[in-house]
């Protein structure tokens, strides 16, 4: 590989000297302003901190060395001053290296290195302090009861908050590096006698097969080497931003990929009807959490079928039916083709939501009013548009919002205006072909060897009654088995609780 | 019980699942796919509800009212069934999505050109309005997608185990 340094297996001088000016060469201590060698004398014995100061916690740093610094008055000279050093550093996690390959990859993680003169190894110390924000709940999952704590851009972080929901001695968090530049970590985490084996292996292979110089978008790069996406529109992984949501995963046999420097985990596999779930319907007793779930598939089929359909019945009137009379403009009282009106407020619509997610808090309320009365009302005065155009564009783009996965919502805009093009363009025809061809594209979408409409085609009526009911625990014995689990019951059978 | 007879026995027992599977998939295939037929029955996409499998009892008066609809979506998941058997029988060995939809258009096929002489009330397909022929035959389509892929899929997993995960 190009990109990859030559001296990859330079030994650790025994001559400190040495060391300082290769480092000087390769990492630009001197020249960076952040990295840097602190010499010292400890015990007659030269020794030099190898830092990178924008990465480490100084506070930490300056305790061990202060141990360190206490070593004078308590020991003779001549003992062996390494092992009394390693002996002396306050700290859990002490590991020695032998590469300056090495030195310069943990150096530059934020962990300090220190050499000492007349030894070959070096000794690594964890002293990483990540810039980075306190956990805080999640914009995009919002519960009104639960916990509210979310990922944050940390893995460690991260890993910690699934960790404490899942103590399980089987649960693995498995570490690579990515990116030859970046470094970055990824991290596969899953039950290790639950999650498939095959999965596993497949994921760790072709996460290992990335060879890129970084990952800057994080997780979505990793997705889109890892799933051959194309040109299709659907997301075929879920994320989340919720430890809770993520752990009831992990339990479910799934394999997540955490990605540092990313709040939002991967989920592996993922069908369609993973996007049309919210860690909302499992805190309501489960009688309102399927309520819940049954005004989100309305909302989700409003924001794709709505229009087409109203579109399709008004432009063929001798198609509309009797008890459906009163839709419709009537007597073309309307100036433009109903099909630019309705894609017009479609991008109207998209063009005022992407101005509110850029707008600051502070003039967003303008943003609102502006959209609102102006776009809404006085279109219609002026006779831009009809009422009804502005009504059936406003519900399937609430039914957007309502959407519980933000990818799943704008897959299924473009779709919903695909279909009012065809529609228009072929009528009911169109809409029925339309209709067909889509479930028939979805159908076919594999990732992972995952059909994407699991479990409604292929039919497997338990896990479709589990998408359209929201059981309760207790009575959700059984692991899915689109996650192939080596263990399939989540509870022993007979349950005498 | 020696090792042979309990392989045995669980292959008998693997059978019957694989068979109520099959009836099931019938029942919700027919089901799902004519109850959506009469919601474009009502909204006149299409001349015929799923009552048109009543038609060759020529007591029904089959294009009236909606209980005789709903009739038909009974009478369909039950004829399903026996249409997802006889896909189990011919085709199920063969994983391809384009398969069951082709089973699909057969079917339809057979209801409006071969079967539509003697069914009273059914025009000639030349008659029908491009309407009424795509809406009948969008069902159709996926109708036998649904069928076909769920049994073909549920068979041939059980078979290869080991499934890998390549994206190949």
């Amino acid at each position: 590989m190009p990109l990859k340094a030559e001296n990859d297996k330079e030994q650790i001088k025994k001559r400190i000297k040495e060391n300082k000016t290769y480092l000087e060469e390769r990492v630009g201590v001197g020249t960076s302003f952040d990295v840097g060698v602190r010499e010292m004398k400890i015990l007659g014995q030269q020794i030099e901190v190898v830092y990178c100061n924008s990465l480490v916690d100084s506070l930490s740093v300056i305790e061990l060395l202060r141990e360190l610094l206490r070593l004078v008055d308590l020991h003779k000279t001549g003992t062996d001053v390494k092992e009394v050093i390693k002996n002396h550093l306050a700290h859990e996690q002490v590991t020695e290296i032998k590469t300056l390959d090495e030195a310069v990859d943990n150096m530059l993680s934020g962990l300090i290195v220190i050499f000492i003169d007349g030894q070959s190894i070096g000794l690594v110390v964890d002293t990483r302090h990540y810039p980075g924000r306190q956990p805080a709940e999640p914009d995009i999952e919002r519960v009104v009861r639960g916990s509210k704590d979310g990922f944050t851009e940390n893995i460690i972080e991260n890993i910690g908050l699934i960790r404490r929901r899942i103590r399980d001695e089987r649960f693995r968090t498995e570490m690579l590096k990515v990116g030859e530049r970046s470094k970055t970590d990824v991290s596969l985490i899953y039950l290790k006698d639950v999650a498939d084996p095959g999965l596993v292996k497949a994921l760790k292979k072709e996460i290992k097969k990335i060879e890129v110089d970084g990952i800057p978008m994080a997780d979505k790069t990793i997705e889109e080497f890892v799933i051959k996406q194309g040109l299709n529109p659907y997301p075929l992984v879920r994320y989340t931003e919720r430890p809770d949501v993520a752990a009831a995963h992990i339990l479910e046999g799934h394999v997540l990929v955490v990605c540092d420097t990313s709040p939002s985990i991967i989920i592996f596999p993922t069908t369609f009807f993973h996007h049309v779930q919210h860690a909302e319907e499992y805190r309501q007793t489960p009688v309102v959490g399927g309520f819940l779930r049954w005004s989100r598939f309305i909302a989700i089929l409003l924001s794709i079928f709505l229009v087409p359909l109203w579109l399709v019945l008004v432009m063929n009137p001798d198609v509309l039916p009797d008890w459906l009379n009163f839709l419709g403009p009537g007597k073309k009282d309307y100036h433009l083709p109903i099909v630019l009106q309705i894609l017009m407020a479609e991008v109207g619509i998209e063009i005022i939501r992407m101005a509110a997610v850029h707008t600051p808090t502070s003039l967003s309320t303008a943003l609102g009013l502006i959209a609102a009365v102006l776009i809404g009302q006085i279109a219609v005065q002026v006779g831009v548009f009809i009422p009804e155009v502005i009504l059936y564009s406003s519900v399937s783009a609430i039914g957007a919002f309502a959407t519980p996965s933000y990818e799943l919502s704008e897959a299924n805009k473009i779709i919903r205006i695909l279909l009012i093009i065809i529609v228009a363009i072929f009528g009911v025809p169109g809409f029925m072909f339309g209709m067909t061809l889509l479930i028939l594209y979805l159908a076919r979408v594999k990732n992972l060897n995952t059909p994407f409409l699991w479990p409604f085609i292929p039919f497997y009526p338990v896990a479709m009654f589990n998408v359209f009911v929201r059981t309760s625990l207790p009575l959700a014995r059984i692991r899915p088995s689109i996650v192939r689990p080596q263990n399939k019951l989540r509870q022993p059978k007979e349950n005498n609780g | 019980m020696s090792k042979q007879s309990q392989s045995e026995h669980k292959k008998n027992q693997r059978k019957i699942i694989t068979y109520i599977r099959v009836a099931i998939i019938g029942i919700f295939g027919g089901g799902i796919w004519s109850l959506l037929g009469f919601v474009f029955y009502t909204l006149n996409f299409s001349k015929f509800g799923p009552a048109l499998i009543l038609a060759p009892f020529p007591a029904y008066h089959w294009k009236e009212s909606v209980g005789k609809q709903f009739l038909g979506i009974l009478l369909i998941c039950i004829v399903s069934i026996f249409i997802a058997f006889a896909y189990k029988l011919t085709l199920s060995r063969i994983k391809n999505l384009w398969i069951s939809v082709g089973f699909g258009l057969v079917l339809w096929v057979i209801v409006f050109y071969i079967l539509q002489p003697w069914i009273s009330g059914l025009d000639p397909v030349t008659e029908l309005g491009k309407n009424t022929i795509s809406t009948t035959l969008c069902l159709y389509a996926l109708y036998g997608l649904f069928v076909g892929y769920s049994i073909s899929f549920d068979i041939n997993s059980h078979e290869d185990e080991d499934t890998d995960y390549s994206n190949e």
